[in-house]
């Protein structure tokens, strides 16, 4: 994460753990693909800045299309901008304790 | 860069014909093993065994391939086909001529049919090597993966237009060496130049993705497509000029090009985050440990006898049954589980991500039926080796009927996955 998120930004953060990767079959947060989430409560807008394991990779449209959807689903009302970047670059150390223990059970 | 893979996928009827034909043809290659056992135990260069492997080559692993890299070439070069009808067309012209050809083969018939058949598998062959010449150059991203890909279209073309020189040779003789250097020459441009450089394009992209493999030595990769394409034009020339030595020194580049590239895949292995392998990714592992078979038995064929004369005839059929059915074969249809499952589940489920509970694409295929699927060819192929080695019919035809059942639970699963019926939404 690149910048403290307020309590709201946070509850979409937590929101998008039920979004799978469905090749790794671990939830998005816990790879650490997702690098922010961005609330406008003027332009009732949200951005989230994430990437993904690699580029090209052949679930990436699927796995936006999942969070944007989430996301709708429960803020109506809201438009959802998804910002995919490749910058930083994603790595292992991305990946929480319970990413880890969810791929090798430990 | 926002340019994702799944938008630039091609319609799945494009790619379904390909692996149905593919797995239909293995079946038929099982059914003939199983009751003609001996055109594995005489000489390589009968009609029956020349049917049964340009069934297996063309009709499963090549048909497979083509219908395969439709799907791939957008993750790999980041870009959409160059031309989905142009695709079409050569997949009619592709499978008519693979069965003319084996029809043709089969009844040793070396005229007009076998020239019909070349000739529509020639066309079929330019017009899938214009289609990726042409996405490769719309790509813009420069990686030695698109260079491979496309360096293993090119033999591909190089292979088919020898395969064709050669059956003119059969009956009206221009070429002056003999049909077996020929033929070594024509199977040496399959097996290496195309088989081999396009899956190590493949895999060394899609690999390390599956696997999530990261900071891999790329620089091996770059080794390994020098020694193997220079080595390989130079066994060519060798084997044409029948000069011993240079075989030897070139095959010794060919493989030691392999070896950078398998290292390339152990680092990859090693370097994993995915620990547990799926039964796809097992499938492939195997075969990778299968493919150390005929790189150790084709030294130990160079050196024990003289090339150009009194070479050991079951060694050579086991050496190409190991790289055909134990590699080759076997990396296929372990990634058919990678690959089939996700352009299915693309084209049932795409409008519906997000918006209703849907199944992932590993539930399309029963794991169950794969893994016993995965045992069973695998014991058949070891058995196919046994036969053949021992020269026991009887135990060529039990292989056969055991990779029989492999590719009849292959068949049934793909089917599974193709018939795929999306589930209904559930009240909340």
């Amino acid at each position: 994460m690149t910048r403290e998120l307020n309590e709201k930004e946070n509850e979409v953060f937590l929101l998008l753990k039920g979004v799978i990767d469905p090749e790794l079959m671990v939830n998005i947060i816990d790879l650490g693909l997702v690098y922010d989430v961005s609330i406008g409560e003027i332009d009732k807008s949200i951005i989230i800045t994430m990437t993904l394991t690699s580029p090209g990779c052949p679930m990436g449209d699927a796995i936006k299309e999942d969070v944007q959807q989430l996301i709708l689903k429960n803020y109506e009302g809201y438009s959802v901008n998804i910002n995919l970047v490749w910058e930083p670059p994603w790595t292992l150390a991305n990946i929480t304790e319970a990413g880890n223990i969810a791929l090798n059970g430990h | 860069m926002d340019q994702l893979a799944s938008k630039n996928a091609p319609t799945p009827w494009l790619i379904i014909p390909h692996f149905i034909f593919g797995g239909i043809s293995l079946l038929v290659v099982t059914v003939l093993i199983t009751f003609l056992p001996d055109a594995l135990t005489q000489h390589y260069f009968n009609p029956h065994l020349l049917a049964i492997t340009h069934l297996l080559v063309l009709g499963c692993i090549s048909m497979v391939i083509f219908g395969a890299l439709y799907q791939l070439i957008p993750v790999i070069m980041e870009t959409k086909l160059f031309n989905e009808k142009l695709a079409f067309l050569s997949f009619f012209l592709f499978a008519l001529g693979i069965i003319l050809l084996v029809i043709s083969f089969w009844n040793f018939w070396l005229a007009e049919s076998i020239y019909i058949a070349a000739s529509s598998i020639i066309l079929a062959v330019l017009f899938f090597v214009v289609n990726v010449s042409f996405t490769a150059n719309a790509s813009t991203k420069k990686s030695i993966e698109k260079r491979f890909i496309f360096t293993s279209t090119v033999w591909l073309l190089f292979t088919v237009i020898i395969g064709t020189l050669l059956a003119i040779n059969l009956t009206h003789t221009f070429i002056p060496v003999s049909h077996l250097q020929l033929l070594t020459i024509h199977a040496h441009s399959g097996f290496v130049g195309w088989f081999i450089l396009l899956i190590i394009g493949v895999s060394s992209r899609l690999l390390p993705m599956f696997m999530v493999s990261h900071n891999l030595t790329v620089s091996k990769l770059t080794k390994a497509y020098y020694l193997i394409n220079l080595g390989l034009i130079a066994v060519i020339i060798s084997l044409y000029f029948s000069i011993t030595y240079g075989v030897y020194v070139s095959g010794g580049a060919v493989v030691i090009g392999l070896f950078f590239y398998l290292s390339f895949l152990f680092e990859a292995y090693k370097k994993r985050i995915k620990k547990s392998l799926d039964i796809g990714m097992k499938q492939t592992a195997a075969s990778f440990i299968i493919m150390i078979i005929p790189i150790a038995l084709i030294q130990l064929i160079s050196i024990s006898s003289n090339l150009f004369d009194n070479i050991n005839i079951p060694s050579v059929i086991v050496y190409g049954s190991t790289l055909l059915f134990g590699f080759v074969s076997s990396l296929i249809l372990g990634q058919t589980y990678k690959t089939l499952p996700f352009i299915i589940w693309l084209k049932v489920y795409k409008n519906k991500i997000g918006k209703q509970k849907i199944p992932f694409p590993k539930d399309l295929y029963s794991e169950t039926i794969a893994k016993i699927q995965f045992v069973s060819f695998t014991l058949g192929i070891m058995m196919l080796i046994l036969g053949i080695m021992l020269q026991q019919n009887f135990v060529i035809s039990i292989a056969g009927i055991v990779m029989f059942i492999a590719v009849l639970l292959y068949n049934i699963n793909m089917l599974k996955i193709i018939f795929h019926q999306p589930i209904k939404p559930q009240n909340d």
